[in-house]
Parts: C-alpha cells; sequence; structure tokens
C-alpha cells in the first residue's frame, strides 16, 4: 500500500518533470523555429528585391510633358462669364 | 393548470442558476467594454451578445442534434452548435478572417526594410515565455494546465485575434472563450498596456531617432511577395501553411490589380460577414463551467504578461539592432512586433511623437507590425505541430 503510495507520487512528480520538460522543449523549438524561419525569410526578400530592382524594374513611365502654365482652377464657360462681366462693369 | 405548472418549469426563472447570472453578467460587462470604452467592438460586440445567448436557460442554442436509434433526427440542434461547428471547429472562420487581413495588409514598409522581419521574431517571445508561465503553474500544482492548454495561452501573446482562435480551437477548445477574450481585450489595452515598457526600455536620446525615408517598393515585388512567403511556408513549415497560405492568397488578391472587385469582397464584405459569426461562436464558448473557474484567471494574467514580454523583447530587439545597423532604428518600433495592426504601430508612432515632434515613424513601424503577423502565424504552426500528438 505504502510502496503503491510513493510510486503514484513518484509518477505524479514524473509527469510534472514531464510537463516542464515539455514546455521547454516548446520554447526552444519554437522560438529557433520563428527565428530561422523569418532570417531565412528576410535573405530571401533581400535577394528578390536585388533581382527586381536589378533585372525586372518597373517600366519607367515616359516623362509627361510637364505643363508649366498655371492650370486654371475656372472652367472656361465662367471664365468667359466674369471676362464679359468684369468688360460690361469696366465699359460703363 | 398543469399546463401553466409546464409553462413555470419551461420558463427562464425557473431554470435560473448562480452561474448563467453570473456569465450574463459577463456578457454585459463585454457589450459595456465594446460600446462605452470602445474596445475592439467589433468582435467584442458578437461575443458579449453570444454569451448572453448561449447562458439563457432551456433555449438550446448550444444544444447538439439529437437522432434516434435509426438515425432519424428527433431535434435539430441550436444554432450556436451549428455556427460553432462549421466555423470554428473546422478552423474556417478564422482562416478567412486571416485571408481578408491579407487583403488589408500592405507589405511595402517590410519589402522596404526587410530586417523589421527580426523585430516581429523578437516578439514572438512573449508567446513562449507565457507558455513557460502555464507550464510552471502548473507544475507548482496552482492551476491545471496540459502542455496544450499552456501552448493556447501562450498565443495571447501574438496579439492576433485570427491566430489566436485558431490555435485554441484545434488545441483546447475549452479555452476558447476565454483566451479569445484576453487576446481581442489585450488589443484594445495596447496604447495602455505598451507605453509605460517602451519609454523605461529606452533613453530620451533613442526614441528621438529619426530614420531614414523608406526607398519605394515596385508593384512586381510586392506581387512575388506572397508567392515566396508561401514557397517559404510550403517548403518549411507545412503546418503554418492553413494561416499563412491563406494569408498570402488574400494580399496576392490585393497586389496583383486584376481582381479588385474579389479583393474588395474579402477585405470588406467578407471579412464583416465571418466577424459576426466568429463573434458569436467564441460567445458559444462562455459558458459558466468552462469561463468561471480560477483558470479563466490565470489566463488573463498569462495573456497580460505575453504582451508585456513580446512588448519589452521587440524593443530590446530594436536596440540591439540600431547598434549593428548603418543605418539608424529607432527602439520604438520594436514594440509594433507584436502585431495588433495597426494600433501597435500608431503606439510607436504617438510615443516617437512625443519624444520628437517632427518624428513620424508610423510607416517605420508598420514593418515590424506586419512581421509580427507573420512571426505569430509561424509561432502557431509550430505549436500546432508540436503538441497536438499530446
Amino acid at each position: 500500500m505504502l510502496k503503491r503510495c510513493v510510486l503514484s507520487d513518484l509518477k505524479g512528480k514524473f509527469m510534472e518533470v514531464d510537463l516542464f520538460q515539455q514546455g521547454v522543449d516548446l520554447m526552444l523549438f519554437g522560438m529557433g523555429t520563428v527565428f530561422t524561419f523569418l532570417i531565412l525569410l528576410v535573405g530571401a526578400l533581400t535577394l528578390m528585391s536585388w533581382v527586381i530592382t536589378r533585372f525586372f524594374p518597373d517600366p519607367v513611365q515616359p516623362e509627361v510633358a510637364v505643363q508649366m502654365a498655371p492650370v486654371s482652377a475656372v472652367e472656361p464657360r465662367i471664365q468667359a462669364v466674369i471676362q464679359a462681366a468684369i468688360d460690361k462693369h469696366r465699359g460703363k | 393548470m398543469e399546463q401553466i405548472l409546464k409553462l413555470w418549469t419551461e420558463s427562464g426563472l425557473a431554470q435560473v442558476d448562480a452561474g448563467t447570472v453570473v456569465m450574463m453578467a459577463v456578457g454585459l460587462t463585454l457589450l459595456f467594454l465594446a460600446i462605452r470604452k470602445g474596445f475592439e467592438p467589433l468582435l467584442l460586440v458578437p461575443i458579449g451578445f453570444g454569451t448572453i445567448l448561449v447562458n439563457i436557460p432551456g433555449a438550446g442554442f448550444e444544444a447538439a442534434p439529437i437522432y434516434d436509434a435509426m438515425g432519424h433526427m428527433e431535434s435539430p440542434g441550436g444554432l450556436m452548435y451549428y455556427i460553432y461547428n462549421v466555423g470554428i471547429a473546422s478552423g474556417m472562420f478564422p482562416l478567412i478572417i486571416f485571408m481578408g487581413v491579407g487583403a488589408m495588409t500592405d507589405f511595402g514598409p517590410l519589402l522596404a526594410n526587410p530586417k523589421t522581419l527580426l523585430l516581429g521574431a523578437a516578439a514572438q517571445v512573449g508567446i513562449f515565455v507565457t507558455v513557460m508561465g502555464a507550464v510552471g503553474l502548473s507544475s507548482l500544482g496552482i492551476l491545471d494546465f496540459s502542455i496544450r492548454d499552456a501552448a493556447s495561452i501562450g498565443i495571447i501573446g501574438g496579439a492576433d485575434g485570427p491566430t489566436a482562435i485558431f490555435v485554441a480551437s484545434k488545441l483546447s477548445p475549452d479555452l476558447l472563450g476565454a483566451v479569445a477574450v484576453a487576446a481581442y481585450s489585450y488589443m484594445a489595452l495596447v496604447p495602455i498596456i505598451q507605453p509605460p515598457i517602451m519609454r523605461a526600455l529606452t533613453s530620451e536620446a533613442e526614441r528621438k531617432i529619426e530614420m531614414v525615408q523608406l526607398r519605394p517598393v515596385s508593384i512586381r515585388e510586392k506581387i512575388v511577395f506572397p508567392m515566396l512567403l508561401l514557397g517559404l511556408v510550403a517548403m518549411l513549415l507545412p503546418s503554418a501553411a492553413p494561416l499563412l497560405g491563406m494569408f498570402c492568397f488574400g494580399n496576392l488578391m490585393r497586389e496583383c490589380g486584376v481582381v479588385d472587385r474579389l479583393s474588395d469582397t474579402t477585405q470588406n464584405a467578407l471579412i464583416n460577414i465571418v466577424t459576426i459569426f466568429l463573434g458569436l461562436a467564441v460567445g458559444s464558448k462562455m459558458s459558466a463551467d468552462k469561463f468561471l473557474n480560477w483558470e479563466t484567471l490565470g489566463i488573463l494574467a498569462l495573456g497580460a504578461l505575453a504582451f508585456c514580454i513580446g512588448t519589452a523583447a521587440g524593443v530590446l530587439m530594436a536596440k540591439l539592432m540600431n547598434r549593428f545597423s548603418d543605418t539608424p532604428i529607432n527602439p520604438l518600433i520594436g514594440s509594433a512586433g507584436v502585431s495588433a495592426v495597426p494600433m501597435a504601430a500608431r503606439v510607436s508612432n504617438k510615443v516617437g511623437l512625443e519624444a520628437n515632434p517632427q518624428n513620424f515613424l508610423l510607416m517605420h513601424a508598420m514593418g515590424p507590425n506586419v512581421a509580427g503577423v507573420i512571426g505569430s502565424a509561424v509561432a502557431a504552426g509550430v505549436m500546432i505541430s508540436m503538441v497536438s500528438g499530446f
């Protein structure tokens, strides 16, 4: 009876240690995998960006002739109306 | 008279017990936090309401269908039963949400500065330290968590709702309610939890560091990126492929530019519909026997710890990188590595502006922020593949 108690107690202890060990394993393997994966991804991304900017750049947009003249914000029709009004005013 | 008695025994008042009353109060509290305090309302309103619905005595929202010996259906079961099993037990809802998140995510800042992926990796330290915390509490005999439970609790530190729900539903469905509530509540609390830790770990001079402008990223890089990520996942870590595969699919739809209609549906209508059902289904796991125990308190405490450690690890990693990098790195962007997109990046920006009003860190912090999403999905994959045997 006593022996069985001790045994089950030992088994209990063993289970706890086992759980703790599992936790440690999970932490080490988990962090290891996360870091390894993301470091590989950094390498892959750097390589990919280099290849693409070096060999397959985006087609360069043909430079649109920059319109230097200030673009009137006023519609031509409205502008004509305003001009007519000014002329009329001045012509008074 | 007999009928009146029958009606009385079926009424809510006759069947109510203390547990359901407390759970309804929990549901109301969640609704209060969502509506009045603005805590992740998109999730907490459905979760809170689902909690109330599922605790109505005798309404049978969670009841399973009953078949007789011949296989004929005697009762069809309740709404929540179906929503939970179709959407969460199968893993479908979190994955669809992840697709939507992929369609909403711009990887430009990450592609412009791939080093920031390391910050997303460092912030996942919180997940694994919390696993150790849960295992430790269990070993000391204070609370009773299995290794599967510990993994589900740790993933709260990933600060990523769908990932947490995905892992918890696979590893320990009984804890799903508590884990999801903790994950979403702490995500809402990011602007309160993070700044003190960030200020404690950095000097005034470090917070003032200005970073160089990010280079423009070409469309082609953005289109190749999801395929590259998917390829790496497929080769190295297939257990993370459900999450990251859907994420890459969503992102490809966004960036390829020829399926704007699909991309639009994925990031708006579809994700909204799924969010409603996801919230209700999480609420359906909030029953008194699963939620009202010391383990829930332990989960809430460990979840907060996970957030704090993740934040600290990210900031420390950024300090380390600043020392060895040829371009300056402001340590404040490290805290954004805990995902919680885009809240954590906004917090980095805000704390940076306090130190230096000319210093806009938002775009720099978006890199580690989306890296954190990848990092927590990878961590989820590792945990599912390592733990599901036990």
